[in-house]
């Protein structure tokens, strides 16, 4: 039977029993959606991750109490942990002041716990509070939207002043220019004197929910057992591994190391943290691509139960077509198609379903989400390979059905 | 005119005729129900020549479709040979006798045996198929046949919308379509009144006047006169095997 015919044929069979094909798809169905979605998550998201450490910079480094490697392995960070100290302001300083490579040296200081804000009576609760040095707007993210960020002066006399997220604008003084307004952070008052341009949400985590003041004030309130964050900028990407090196060694004549002691530091690259991210969603992927396989492995068993079915039904129909003629190969092949036409119906329902995922998510948040064709296309493959395989023995059971014991059953 | 069943038993025929086209040499048939052997052909030896009008009865469970359904490659014996076109079926492949049931036999069966979600064109067209004819073709063909059992009008519908007269005559034309030498009707009018039986009869008539080699089984002796030589099977056995009156009529 020519390939065309059995489509025909399966396509019609399909059709006639909607909700039971519907039933034996979900399987396949929702083990594409997975796929295909997942693809497209990891994709939009590395994206939107590269195109902001591409903002933030690929000639930064940063200088922190770990490295990327000690803070990703156990074991590593176990040895680090007891060796690694705090980067201080001193070290900061010295950084700034001996290091010929540099075309910025910032520091930073947050924690981990959020921070509680109060402007007349309205209240907001787990927001970033983070101590910065002046120079610090030149390496963030985000730009000045109003007013100005904290200058020298502010962070050499310690003024009492903020720079605040648009989310605590939003939220803090509806309607109001913040701009000049007190803001209470954690008991303390301060003048509001700028406010950052809008950054959305990663993860549905909104990047707008931040306040800063000067690096000593921060100190002074919050302590000064947390490691400093040190940045520094390269003047082109191509200077970078040199001031890594330049970094390297400050580092460890300020801290004394002996030419054969490990780092007691860590240096982080852009590139490194762009690696680290790809790990991450790798594994995550990873894991979300097995639960997708075994969506598959489990719809092609409902496919070979439902052939399994069909073949018992319509034995009479083999029977007829044994009897004008059908070869047992034209059997085989009648059914194999109907399996692989109705698993690749599953894939192409599934790849509607991811396709509405993902212009939902491309709604919902920042992150470039794209149909990823290739991924499509295997999983397509994918589907109609698991309805032929599953399809298999059913098949070869109709073909090998006697002419007239088939011709014989009752169905 | 009963070739006698050889002594030896299934000795190959001594070069047969050239227009015998079915030969059947000790012919056996046993279903094994469980323990118990049920022998629905017992040594059943005939032949059949080319252009021959056949029809073939006896009591109810006395062998008659099983002997058909052999003759129609549907089968195959427990026991004995059978010559289709000098050629031993039972030496031939899955394939082969594929080929066989597609080219050279049409097979017509008291329960129309038609395909339930096919329209009447689609039902005839199903021989060309597995024959690898390309489509505009087979539909030009299968119409072609409609025509021929006078359905041009009921083309598109399906059997459930047909009368059973009506079914059986798009049977007629999907045993036709491949221009089978050989057709092999079960019962063909069993399930139908003796006007429509009759309308069906004519149609045979009319292809055995063709050229065609016609078999037929029926119960009903005045269907039996269409053709022109009974066989009567009794117990899995040949017991009489003689020419009606037409067939008389016919070697004056
Ligand atoms: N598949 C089978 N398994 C077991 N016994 C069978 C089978 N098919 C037929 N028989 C037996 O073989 C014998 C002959 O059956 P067959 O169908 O050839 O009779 P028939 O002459 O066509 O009868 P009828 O006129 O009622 O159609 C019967 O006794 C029947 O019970
Ligand atoms: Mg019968």
């Amino acid at each position: 039977m020519p390939l065309k015919e059995s489509i025909f044929v399966a396509l019609d069979t399909l059709w006639s029993h909607k909700l039971r094909s519907f039933l034996t798809l979900l399987g396949i169905i929702v083990s594409i959606w997975t796929l295909v979605a997942v693809v497209s998550l990891v994709q939009g998201v590395n994206g939107y991750v590269g195109a902001k450490i591409a903002h933030l910079g690929s000639n930064a480094i940063s200088v922190s109490q770990f490295s990327l490697e000690e803070m990703t392995d156990q074991k590593l960070f176990r040895e680090a942990r007891k060796r690694n100290k705090p980067i201080t302001m001193a070290e900061y300083d010295y950084l700034r002041d001996h290091s010929r490579l540099a075309q910025n040296v910032v520091a930073s200081s947050s924690r981990g716990t959020g921070t509680n804000l109060k402007a007349g009576n309205h209240n907001m609760t787990d927001v970033q509070v983070e101590g910065d040095t002046a120079n610090a707007i030149a390496l963030a993210v985000y730009d000045v939207a109003a007013g100005r960020f904290l200058s020298p002066s502010d962070v050499a006399r310690g003024n009492n002043v903020v720079f605040i997220g648009p989310d605590i604008a939003n939220q803090l003084f509806p309607g109001v220019d913040p701009i000049g307004q007190t803001l209470n952070v954690d008991g303390h008052d301060y003048q509001v004197i700028g406010e950052a341009t809008v950054q959305g949400n990663v993860f549905g985590q909104s990047q707008d929910s931040f306040v800063i003041i000067p690096i000593g004030v921060y100190h002074a309130i919050y302590g000064t057992k947390g490691s400093v964050e040190v940045d520094a900028q390269a003047s082109s990407a191509l200077a970078l591994p040199a001031l890594s090196d330049e970094l390297r060694m400050l580092m460890r004549s300020v801290r004394h190391l002996h030419y054969a002691d490990p780092d007691t530091f860590g240096l982080i690259g852009a590139d490194s943290l762009m690696a680290l991210f790809h790990q991450l969603t790798g594994v995550i992927a990873a894991v979300m691509i097995g639960v997708a396989f075994v969506f598959l492995v489990v719809g092609g068993i409902v496919i070979m139960n439902i052939m399994l079915a069909a073949v018992t039904e319509r034995t009479r129909e083999v029977g007829i077509r044994k009897a004008l003629g059908a070869r047992r190969k034209d059997i085989l092949s009648q059914f194999l198609v109907e399996a692989a036409v109705l698993s690749t119906v599953g894939g192409l329902l599934g790849v509607a379903l991811a396709w509405a995922f993902t212009l939902l998510a491309g709604q919902l948040t920042p992150l470039p989400f794209a149909l990823p064709w290739a991924a499509v296309l295997v999983a397509l493959g994918i589907s109609t390979t698991v309805g032929l395989f599953f399809g298999i023995y059913p098949a070869q059971k109709a073909a090998k059905l006697e002419p007239i014991t088939a011709l014989r059953s009752e169905s | 005119m009963a070739t006698a069943a050889s002594p030896l038993g299934t000795v190959p025929p001594v070069l047969p005729a050239t227009d015998v086209v079915i030969q059947t040499v000790d012919l056996w048939k046993i279903y094994q129900m469980g323990t118990e052997q049920v022998a629905a052909l017992r040594g059943v030896s005939i032949e059949i020549k080319r252009n021959e009008y056949v029809a073939i009865m006896g009591p109810s469970g006395s062998g008659k479709s099983t002997l058909m359904n052999l003759i129609g490659c549907l089968d195959s014996p427990t026991k004995g040979q059978y010559w289709l076109n000098h050629q031993q079926v039972s030496e031939l492949d899955d394939d082969a006798l594929a080929h066989i049931r597609n080219h050279e036999i049409g097979f017509v069966f008291q329960t129309f045996n038609l395909l339930a979600r096919a329209t009447a064109l689609h039902n005839v067209e199903l021989p060309l198929i597995y024959a690898g004819v390309e489509s505009a073709q087979r539909s030009a063909r299968a119409l072609e046949a409609l025509k021929k059992v006078d359905l041009v009008d009921r083309k598109d519908h399906r059997p459930n919308e047909l009368s059973g007269g009506q079914r059986q005559r798009v049977a007629i034309a999907r045993a036709l379509i491949n221009n089978p030498s050989i057709l092999l009707a079960d019962e063909p009018t069993g399930n139908l009144d003796s006007t429509t039986s009759n309308e069906i009869m004519g149609l045979m008539d009319r292809l055995w006047s063709q050229g065609n080699t016609v078999v037929l089984v029926t119960h009903e002796p005045d269907i039996a006169e269409y053709a022109h030589r009974v066989i009567f099977i009794r117990d899995g056995q040949v017991a009489r095997d003689e020419p009606t009156a037409r067939g008389r009529k016919a070697r004056v």
